[in-house]
């Protein structure tokens, strides 16, 4: 049994899960699909409960079955208390479900069981039907009965025999005829074509007929000797594949353990690391000896990229895995605040690198908080602002070319500029004349700053320490972004800009202050030679001329308070992107490109700004990637 | 009492030969069929013991007939007559079902042999 119980907490789990999704949808637009798949994943839970004698649990999800039966003929039967209740009780399945896992059996729920069924008699006038769910051992259906023996068969087709093939054959389908047959020597293929060596054949038969049956078969095959039949030992029956999950994909798929894909991705980065060092060496090599290593460096270079690729398409996972619990999530915060909400999410089947989606599942659920918190009115108020009762959470995920865009967007009373300017203000950090010059939707942003908000009261819903500036800074962790639209009175939009995998950059590299420093080179638009003497200087920043506009510049070796020996001539500017415009950074050389594999920092050098990650160079040197929009900041 | 017999060949010669076979070997030869549909109209209404099945027959394919001669009667035994060369055929038969086969050009002996085996006439070991 034991060896059930994990396949039945993963998958009683993912039904569970999806109960309790449909029960949210329900609220939101009842239909009869959500109704069905509802009364399926009932049936399904206790299905497998019951099979696993965990009768607790089964008579739950029978009762949950019961109720969700009566609502297909009652219209309506599920309101707003009783949605309530079957979210409890398939809180509770989940909570008995794991708890089975972790070696707990699941305790009788008279309470529960008890609602549940005065739910149903107040619906139908009737009681329910009684709970006891009968047992079925599961050891006693594998696909094969327990009388089963497994025979180690030898038989030899004889050499007068004028067919040899068609000869063996029939055996084999006699005894396919008692059973099952594995083993098969010489194979199928060539026992069909007579290529059976001496005519000999051995195979394992497992049939309940014993082998009195075996005997008795090959006893009417003429030109075949039986050699030997005997017992042999059993071997562990294959792991149940499907038990329930009733995909309607037959993909051939396997369940790896996540950590099993980091450590791949680890180990492909590691490859490609390894690969650039090799290169590096052979650029040590006399000119004649290097094109044979620099053909094998190449083809190995684009086996181990192609294999990096591979690991990385086994790490996208759908946008669902997170999204999903969102509406329901949604819809509980609601009611503590004595709020409605509906959630609707579109474009959860995209996928994107694990990692990121592990990173912003806690950044997502902020959104959420804040917009249910302070966005969304309650009731009253959104009455007499003229909006539907029911507040609208839109969660829309799409992906552009290199990247996949999260919107998560409400109906509510939006964000003051003005009061975030304030707040800044008055909190002090920001001196009122630097407000002044923000753009509102610039002083939007400054919500993101730690300690700026408008909302005065501290509450137990997202008053947790967790601000727009923890979200703010986990999203650009990951090299993405972060932006707030805003319109009082009709709604914010906070908009996710992700990466779709980690770890690959592309970098320039560049030297300054004697250090040689990476720039993501997506970020960069172009390099100039200037000498210092052709900036112009404005009061607050330098400038230089790129193409036909003017880009502030900055000496990036003082803007990383590193010496900065300014050489008298010209020197190569890097022109890149940021966040507030083009901006161009003076640098003592210009030493290539490379490809990199992003590592994360960690304590304590994560908490210096404007570094985005450490990789390793060919020549085994590390090299910090700059986040030049922090680096700015 | 003898086993019933029901002989299905397109050529007389074969049947001649196969009747005789079997006379000689004391069964009793109840009918015979010039291809497969003759041969499961025949099988229905005759009920016999065996069946010699050739398989290439027109109208109907030798292993066509068996496949439902055994499908209307699970117990049937049907022997298919096959020439060498043919051992792809004898295994597709063998597939629709057929109990055995033997292999043209046959000695009446091994003819006899096969047929006891079959009908599980002959002492195990």
């Amino acid at each position: 049994m034991s060896r059930y119980l994990g396949l039945f907490v993963a998958e009683a789990s993912e039904h569970l899960e999806a109960l309790g999704r449909d029960l949210v949808a329900l609220e939101g637009t009842p239909s009869a699909e959500t109704v069905d798949s509802l009364f399926r994943h009932a049936h399904s839970v206790k299905g497998m409960a019951a099979s696993m004698g965990l009768e607790p649990i089964a008579q739950l999800a029978h009762r949950v079955e019961d109720l969700v039966d009566v609502a297909r003929r009652v219209p309506g039967a599920l309101g707003r208390d009783r949605v309530d209740l079957l979210l409890t009780t398939t809180d509770a399945m989940l909570a008995l479900v794991r708890g089975t896992g972790e070696g707990n059996p699941p305790a009788p729920q008279p309470e529960l069981l008890g609602r549940l069924g005065e739910a149903v008699t107040a619906l139908t006038g009737q009681a329910p039907r009684p709970t006891k769910v009968a047992k079925v051992d599961p050891l006693a259906q594998p696909a094969a009965p327990l009388s089963t023996r497994r025979f180690e068969i030898r038989f030899r087709v004889l050499p007068a025999a004028q067919s040899p093939g068609p000869r063996a054959f029939l055996v084999f389908k006699k005894l396919t005829g008692l059973g099952a047959v594995t083993h098969l020597r010489p194979p199928l293929e060539d026992l069909r074509a007579g290529a059976i060596p001496d005519g000999r054949v051995a195979l394992v038969l497992e049939t309940d007929g014993g082998l009195e049956a075996v005997r008795s078969a090959l006893a009417l095959v003429p030109e075949v000797e039986l050699v030997s039949a005997e017992p042999v030992a059993d071997e562990p029956a294959p792991e149940p594949q499907s038990v329930a999950t009733p995909s309607t994909e037959p993909a051939r798929t396997v369940r790896v353990r996540t950590e099993l894909l980091d450590d791949f991705l680890e180990m492909a980065g590691e490859l490609l690391l390894a690969t650039a060092r090799l290169r590096d060496i052979g650029r040590r090599f006399p000119e004649h000896e290097r094109p044979a290593l620099d053909e094998g460096v190449d083809r190995l270079h684009a086996l181990v990229k192609d294999l990096h690729g591979k690991v990385m398409g086994a790490r996208m996972t759908p946008v669902a895995v997170v999204t999903d619990q969102l509406p329901r999530a949604a819809r509980d915060l609601a009611r503590k605040r004595g709020k409605d909400v509906e959630v609707s999410v579109t474009g959860a089947e995209i996928e994107i690198d694990r990692a990121i989606l592990d990173a912003i599942a806690e950044p997502l659920l902020h959104i959420l908080r804040n917009a249910i918190d302070h966005g969304i009115e309650e009731p009253s108020g959104r009455a007499s602002a003229g909006k539907p009762a029911r507040g609208r959470l839109r969660i829309a995920v799409r992906r552009t070319r290199e990247r996949v865009v999260v919107d998560v967007e409400d109906d509510g009373r939006g964000m003051d500029p003005e009061k975030l300017r304030a707040a800044a203000v008055a909190r002090g950090k920001l001196s009122p004349e630097a407000a002044e010059r923000f753009s509102p939707r610039e002083a939007l942003m400054l919500a993101c700053l730690p300690g700026v908000s408008t909302a005065t009261d501290v509450d137990d819903v997202s008053g947790r320490g967790v601000g727009m500036d923890a979200v703010k800074r986990s999203v650009e962790s990951l090299g993405g972004a972060l932006e707030l639209e805003s319109q009082p009175g009709r709604g914010t939009r906070v908009t996710l800009r992700l990466p779709l995998t980690v770890a690959v950059v592309q970098l320039l590299l560049v030297r300054a202050g004697g250090e040689v420093l990476g720039l993501p080179i997506t970020k960069v638009l172009g390099a100039v030679e200037l000498p210092d003497a052709s900036l112009q200087r404005s009061p607050s920043v330098n400038l230089i001329t790129y193409g036909a506009q003017l880009v502030p510049a900055h000496d990036l070796a003082r803007l990383l308070e590193l010496p900065s020996p300014r050489p008298p001539g010209a020197r190569p500017w890097v022109v890149m992107e940021s966040e507030d415009g083009t901006v161009a950074l003076g640098v003592e050389a210009l030493l290539g490109q490379e490809e990199a594999v992003l590592k994360a920092l960690s304590r304590p050098l994560d908490r210096v700004s404007g570094l985005a990650g450490v990789t390793i160079l060919g020549n085994g040197r590390p090299v910090f990637i700059l986040d030049v929009p922090r680096l700015l900041a | 009492m003898p086993k019933r017999v029901l002989i299905v060949d397109d050529a007389v010669f074969m049947r001649n030969m196969i009747r005789d076979i079997f006379s000689s070997g004391g069964y009793e030869v109840v009918g015979e069929a010039t291809h497969g549909i003759e041969a499961i109209e025949k099988y229905r209404s005759l009920r016999p013991d065996l069946t010699t099945m050739d398989i290439v027959m027109p109208y109907k394919s030798g292993i066509e007939a068996t496949r439902e001669i055994v499908k209307g009667d699970p117990k049937a035994v049907v022997v298919i007559c096959s020439a060498l060369g043919q051992e792809s055929l004898v295994m597709e038969a063998i597939e629709a079902g057929a109990a055995d086969f033997i292999v043209k050009p046959f000695r009446a002996e091994d003819v006899l042999a096969v047929v006891k085996k079959v009908l599980g006439e002959t002492p195990k070991g």
